[in-house]
């Protein structure tokens, strides 16, 4: 093993405002080496990314790159110093040629060039990225998304990058493009360059890299070597401590009284059709990675999501939701993903996001003169721990963890029978998430019916009475109550058919 | 816990934008109106005058009128309806046509209520298919342009691009000329149409899933708040404002024609131009989801106000309708600055 990393980094820390992303983060990586970085969201991973790859020059630390210490101001500082980062969204433009899309910029492109005389230049990259076959004069949207990923290396190459990051590349595809990747990555590796090789898909991880930082809470827990190492242990290091308490009290037991019955539900980005039931008063946690379909399920109970087939019985009457509006009717709500594109009216003070789903409630014949709104928005924000005082601000003002309590509460003025909820608690930070949690488990004890999708494990093991687990595209298991165990999970959500043993 | 320790670490200039975004935009409205009133005053010949007053909120009122249902448009999100003059045209054609031969049945001819319901059903229609279009997701200015072409191309053509007359004593002279109580009867309409309009965007529903809608269509159609019926109803408010224009402007000429609404035309210059002006200068985000017909009233008045002034120092029609299109690039500029503040904190 060599003694000198190509890139080191020693105690770094990174704080935003209040909340300490990094504490405590040390990593490196030697030539021709693949080093994996894992650990739980919120673990601090992007933001030792953002700071390797320049983006994020506010941290302090140590930051060396052949012995040296460097501090990068921009991305392209970095770049200059053959650090490079491909990030899970593309940044290909997809009416441009493959070649003209690799030298896009850099110190390469010339002021006038033919497609022809880009086309050339460009095939030695692709070769080494074993995109063989592609022709370089093709359009970037003619290419499936593995393959595109694949052009976005090679341009990361052709601008000399020794040092490539790749950020989930197989997040969003199927098991033979991911494999493509992994062979690129082992054949970069060979070709004597360091690649740092984020990724939530351990079997992948096991699969290609030699050794592997572990991140947990903003600390790193030092390096292990892959091959002295297990999935069990591995899990074991990215959780760490109990974190049991921050949630509450599951059910005593699940009533066997089914609420909502899915039958042969089957949208867009699911392999095949999915049944399951939902209990009255419970919460079904939907386990699965990004592309595994569970979130996909939750858009189309909700009519967010076209379905090609199947049907919902909910007290008594069996339907498939056309639109949301539909869906709403049949007083099943839906928290999406993404509260800044579809949860949140941000520009409207919060009492409107409130009742925004229940005008009718609000008013008579039509006409509203405020005290019933009012009344009604309060009540919903004390629920909800939201300052009463704050009613008339812009909700966009909210800090992200009051943002998604505003878009979790302004479905109780519709009464709901079922709530969706996709990532409860994305982007919120850990006193609103218990707070969140807390509220989910009061709303299930007066009957509702809580089904949320979530790639947060430690989410999905310490708050549902029972989990439903996904993966790429296909339902996989069902646990309850005291069963439910990170390890089987996290297992069954990354590689259920033993394609690590392989 | 956290949450409230949040709150009092929102930046000072960010509560500070916040609180007055709203009063700041209508402060400098406020403070152009004095200026130009003294100016007016102390410059001006038969500036301060009652008949001159008079003449200042009857042009508002014109534009005015249909201006408050463009803001309908615009407060949802679905930026102009920019077939405004087209349809004004198509509908006074078919009011004088009605007034003046009856639509082919000699009994008919100079009926005020069969003539302004069939312009009122012509705007109804081309509000009803325009907002259709854009409902299903054509980009509003696209589909607006091609329905202006229509629409102008069928007044001019039905009307074989001659002036219709119709003779006085006619049915519609108390909304042409007519007052009461001292003011016409189209500024009186005015201000029943603004009142209506306020109440109907602040206590009803309807209003309130104007706001949401034009704030974010996503959520809207999260929350169950489509914007297909939602551009096909105020693109149908919008076009019957157009046509009530109309059929008040034409009963005041005893005549119509297909052009009577362009630039080439009238006092007021180019119809479209001066409604899209009053809904910017009003402070209306283009945008979407923020302001109010109040403030595209205020508008109404301010431009009025301008052209008379620049009427009594004798600019022609060229010069006036630069200061308009001076306008809207100077409200944009203003909203744009104050807009920014408040929403940095996303």
């Amino acid at each position: 093993m060599s003694t000198n990393p190509i890139l080191k980094i020693s105690k770094v820390s990174r704080t935003f405002g209040a909340i300490q992303a990094l504490k405590e983060a040390n990593f490196e990586i030697n030539e021709g080496e693949i080093m994996g970085l894992v650990g739980e969201n919120g673990a601090g991973k992007s933001t030792l990314v953002k700071i390797i790859s320049g983006f994020d020059p506010g941290f302090k630390g140590s930051y060396q790159i052949n012995g040296k210490e460097v501090k990068f101001e921009t991305p392209s500082q970095a770049e200059e110093s053959g650090i490079a980062i491909a990030q899970q969204e593309l940044s290909l433009i997809p009416n441009m040629s493959v070649a003209e899309n690799i030298f896009l910029t850099g110190a390469k492109v010339k002021k006038f060039a033919t497609l022809n005389t880009l086309a050339k230049m460009a095939r030695p990259y692709l070769d080494e990225v074993g995109l063989t076959e592609v022709d370089p004069t093709t359009r970037i949207n003619l290419l499936s998304v593995g393959e595109q990923h694949l052009v976005e290396v090679a341009r990361l190459i052709s601008r000399e990058a020794k040092i490539l990051i790749l950020d989930e590349p197989t997040a969003a595809l199927g098991e033979a493009e991911s494999r493509r990747i992994l062979e690129m990555v082992e054949r970069l590796a060979a070709n004597g360059k360091s690649i740092i090789y984020v990724s939530h898909r351990l079997d992948e991880i096991f699969k290609i890299t030699k050794r592997i930082t572990i991140l947990r809470d903003g600390v790193s827990q030092g390096i292990q070597e892959t091959k002295d190492i297990d999935v069990n242990k591995l899990v074991e290091i990215m959780l760490g401590r109990e974190l049991a308490n921050m949630f509450p009290s599951k059910a005593d037991h699940i009533s066997d009284d089914p609420k909502l019955e899915v039958k042969e539900l089957w949208p867009d980005g699911v392999l095949e059709p999915v049944s399951f039931s939902a209990f009255k008063g419970e919460i079904l946690g939907l386990s699965g990675q990004l592309g595994s379909g569970a979130g996909e399920v939750l858009a189309s109970i909700a009519g967010a999501l076209q379905s090609r087939s199947g049907s919902l019985t909910l007290n008594g009457e069996t339907f498939l939701p056309k639109s949301p509006s539909h869906a709403i009717k049949k007083k099943i709500a839906y928290c999406s993903s993404d509260r800044k594109k579809d949860g949140l009216f941000l520009g409207r003070p919060i009492f409107e996001n409130l009742t925004s789903p229940a005008l009718g409630a609000i008013s008579k014949y039509g006409f509203n003169f405020g005290s019933s709104e009012d009344n009604y928005s309060r009540n919903l924000a004390k629920e909800f721990l939201i300052d009463v005082k704050r009613m008339h601000d812009e909700s966009g003002l909210l800090s992200g963890g009051n943002q998604q309590k505003v878009a979790l509460g302004k479905w109780l003025s519709i009464k709901p029978d079922v709530l969706l909820v996709n990532e409860p608690t994305r982007g919120v930070d850990v006193g609103a998430k218990s707070e969140i949690y807390q509220r989910m488990r009061e709303l299930a004890a007066r009957g509702i019916t809580i089904i949320f999708a979530s790639t947060d494990i430690q989410e999905i093991t310490y708050l549902p009475d029972r989990v439903i687990t996904f993966y790429r595209g296909m339902m996989i298991d069902e646990h309850r109550l005291e069963k439910i165990k990170t390890p089987v999970i996290l297992k069954e959500i990354t590689d259920p058919f033993n394609e690590t043993s392989l | 816990m956290s949450a409230i320790i949040e709150n009092n670490q929102l930046p000072f200039s960010a509560k500070f934008l916040q609180f007055y975004k709203d009063r700041t935009l209508l402060a400098i409205l406020l403070s152009l109106f004095a200026v130009m009133f003294i100016y007016g005053i102390f410059f001006t010949e038969n500036y301060l005058t009652i008949t001159n007053f008079k003449a200042i909120i009857r042009d508002a009122a014109l534009y005015g009128i249909m201006a408050i249902g463009l803001t309908f448009v615009t407060l949802s999100g679905n930026f102009f309806l920019l077939s405004l003059k087209e349809t004004a045209s198509i509908c006074g054609v078919t009011f004088a046509m009605g007034m003046a031969t009856g639509f082919g049945s000699p009994d008919l001819a100079g009926n005020f209520l069969v003539s302004l319901l069939a312009a009122l059903a012509v705007g109804v229609v081309s509000g009803v298919i325009q907002g259709y279009f854009v409902g299903m997701g054509g980009n509003p200015i696209v589909v607006t342009l091609g329905g202006a072409g229509i629409l102008y191309g069928i007044g001019a053509w039905w009307s074989d691009n001659l002036v219709i007359n119709f003779t006085r004593p006619h049915d519609a002279e108390w909304l042409g000329t007519g007052s009461f109580l001292g003011l016409p009867s189209i500024t009186w309409s005015f201000i029943l149409i603004a009142i209506a309009a306020e109440i109907v965007l602040r206590h009803t529903n309807f209003g309130r899933k104007v706001y949401l809608v034009g704030a974010n269509k996503a959520a809207g159609k999260a929350t169950g708040h489509e914007n297909f019926s939602m551009a096909i109803i105020v693109f149908t408010i919008c076009s019957v404002c157009c046509a009530f224009v109309a059929v008040a402007f034409v009963a005041q000429m005893d005549s119509a024609q297909s052009n009577y609404f362009s630039a080439e035309f009238g006092s007021s210059g180019d119809m479209t131009i001066l409604v899209i002006a009053t809904v910017m200068v009003g402070g209306n985000s283009i945008m979407g989801g923020y302001g109010s017909t109040l403030r595209t009233s205020l508008g109404a008045i301010f431009i009025a106000m301008v052209d008379n002034m620049m009427v009594l120092q004798g600019f022609n029609s060229g010069p006036r309708i630069v200061g308009v299109g001076l306008m809207i690039v100077f409200s944009i500029i203003v909203f744009g600055l104050f807009a920014k503040g408040s929403r940095a904190q996303e």
